[in-house]
């Protein structure tokens, strides 16, 4: 089966600056990928590429097996992609931006009146179908763009940030959006940098740092090898010899006391070694009141591939 | 599949012209042609001038404003059609499509051409009218006129793709190309003519000339003459020229700036990055 996308030793340089450094990376059809990394890691460039709005220096990049540089027409004939967030054009209304795009893919006018309005209607955008884009907030915005990705019922879906710009509430929504696509059998290529957000709705990661590729991985593996952090607060005080305990413990890296009946504990592990914890812990005399995870796995794994940035 | 390049185009066309009858800028140039007008018919009266009882002369007066009009047409409608879509960040929803870049300037070209042809055509279609109404006969040539004013207007809507392709603000390119044609080039032109004595031929402004002087009956040629000023004991030999284009050499000026200007355009926002 042919891969959804690839690249092969994918180069980006502007002027002296590498924004990416032989990029090789191989998303299989039906997956659903997030691609991670700090500001400036390369996450954009490498979508750009993909979507055609950049030239790659050196290296190939495919989507279903077609070449982008060579003939971006037909290799994008099979992918929705939000780039950044876009702007829309203020004279035309949610309808006339789709119709418009709807055509250059070469959709049936037919088809385009009823896609048009069950993508509205998924991204909550209907009530606004008929207005002029020009007052449109971002969130608004990025709801019609992601609506005209969807348009054409493509096999790849390539996002950028897709949730930026967009409130706490549009922000679930988008989430399960893409998670329902998901169950579609999309491909789908998400950049971003909410940890937490990837962790959830991805089955793999891929992370990006200095336009390097650092780790490609399922998240369930990554969950696996991972050492997580978990936050235990006591009923009473926690004291000293009840710290060096737990400390002792089987599978604990290292404890730190956040307040007099609160801790921080990594433990070296997954969710096992969580729950075995939790019971040598009442072992020791701590009385529980809550023990919950503090951080994900994706972002102890992010954490400890990505040096810290000073600017 | 997507569709044809060709169905493409027609789709782009469509929808810039749907954003231009919605915008301010058509709006502008219909009240400038209307005020262009309503001047050229009303200060001849006012002035008890009156009008010009030749026809030629008079639809010429009339339609000295056409230059003004392309050059406005084509800053308007072309200044900023490439340069908007990075500028602006809607080609982030454009140009992932699958569609080629040349289609997308194609497509806008052919709507900035078809919506700059209607505002010369309502141009020249009022002047007809006011010579038809005021003389009784319409001017010989005014069809001619009206083809090159036409062939004008491309050229240098074509420069002005080109301006917009290269540059990086809607702002730089709309001034641009507005001071390209308003401003530069004519004074080049009269610098050529009058100072330096050469025959600015290579001008786009001065190969715009043909569309008034086809007007004239019969067609204006060169005209060099010398005089001899004697002034504080000192003899100098004063040269005074007027020179015109030929239709050929005009047509074929023109149509050298609008391939080389569309092709540049269509060249350099293929090779653009957003």
């Amino acid at each position: 089966m042919t891969d959804a996308i690839r690249t092969e030793n994918l180069r980006k340089q502007f002027g002296q600056f590498e924004a990416l450094k032989d990029l090789n990376l191989t998303i299989e059809p039906g997956v659903c990928v997030g691609y991670l990394g700090p500001n400036g890691a390369g996450k954009t460039t490498t979508i750009k590429i993909l979507t055609s709005l950049l030239r790659p220096t050196g290296g190939k990049a495919f989507l279903n097996g077609i070449d982008v540089v060579r003939n971006p027409k037909e290799a994008l004939a099979g992918v929705g992609a939000v780039v950044e967030t876009p702007q829309l054009y203020p004279q035309l209304t949610p309808v006339e931006i789709l119709s418009y795009l709807g055509q250059l893919r070469g959709l049936d006018s037919n088809v385009i009146r009823e896609r048009s309005v069950a993508v509205l209607e998924e991204v909550k955008m209907s009530d606004s179908a008929h207005k002029r884009t020009g007052e449109f907030s971002t969130g608004m915005k990025q709801r019609v763009a992601i609506a005209q990705a969807l348009l054409h019922d493509p096999s790849i879906l390539i996002l950028d940030e897709p949730t930026i710009g967009l409130d706490p509430r549009g922000m679930i929504e988008v989430r399960e959006l893409i998670k329902q696509l998901k169950e579609r059998d999309f491909t789908i290529f998400m950049s971003s940098h909410l940890l937490n957000e990837v962790q959830e709705v991805c089955d793999k990661v891929a992370i990006v740092d200095k336009g390097t590729l650092l780790v490609y991985d399922t998240v369930a593996n990554l969950s696996t090898v991972s050492e997580s952090r978990v936050s235990l607060t006591a009923v009473e005080p926690i004291t000293a010899e009840q710290c060096a305990s737990v400390r002792a413990l089987p599978n604990v890296r290292s404890v730190k006391r956040v307040d007099t009946s609160e801790l921080l504990i990594n433990v070296e592990g997954g969710l096992q070694e969580q729950s075995d914890l939790l019971d040598q812990i009442k072992h020791v005399g701590i009385r529980v009141a809550f023990y919950r995870p503090a951080g994900s796995a994706i972002e102890d794994i992010y954490l400890r591939l990505v040096p810290e940035e000073e600017y | 599949m997507p569709p044809r390049d060709l169905r493409q185009i027609t789709v782009v066309t469509k929808y810039e012209l749907l954003k231009y009858l919605r915008g301010r800028r058509l709006l502008i140039i219909i009240a400038l042609i209307a005020v262009i007008s309503v001047l050229g018919l009303v200060v001849p009266l006012i002035t008890g001038s009156g009008y010009d009882p030749n026809p030629q002369t008079f639809t010429s007066g009339i339609l000295s404003e056409v230059g003004i009009l392309v050059v406005l047409c084509a800053t308007f409608f072309g200044a900023d059609a490439i340069v908007s879509e990075f500028e602006q960040k809607t080609g982030l929803l454009l140009f992932p499509n699958a569609v080629k870049r040349h289609v997308l300037v194609l497509g806008k070209f052919i709507a900035s051409a078809m919506v700059s042809v209607g505002a010369v055509a309502l141009y020249y279609a009022i002047t007809t009218i006011a010579v038809v109404v005021i003389d009784g006969s319409i001017a010989a040539n005014t069809s001619l006129s009206f083809l090159y004013a036409l062939a004008y207007l491309f050229g240098i809507l074509a420069v002005a793709y080109f301006f917009s392709a290269i540059l990086r603000s809607s702002v730089y390119s709309t001034v641009l190309t507005f001071f390209t044609f308003f401003l530069i080039l004519p004074i080049i032109d009269r610098v050529g003519s009058s100072i330096a004595h050469f025959k600015p031929w290579f001008s786009i402004t001065f190969a715009s000339g043909i569309v008034l002087d086809i007007l004239q009956q019969p067609y204006p040629v060169d005209v060099v003459r010398t005089a001899e000023r004697t002034f504080r004991n000192t003899t100098r030999t004063l040269t005074v020229a007027q020179y015109y284009p030929s239709v050929a050499q005009g047509l074929a000026v023109i149509f050298v700036y609008f391939i080389i200007g569309l092709i540049l355009a269509l060249f350099i926002t293929k090779r653009r990055e957003m």
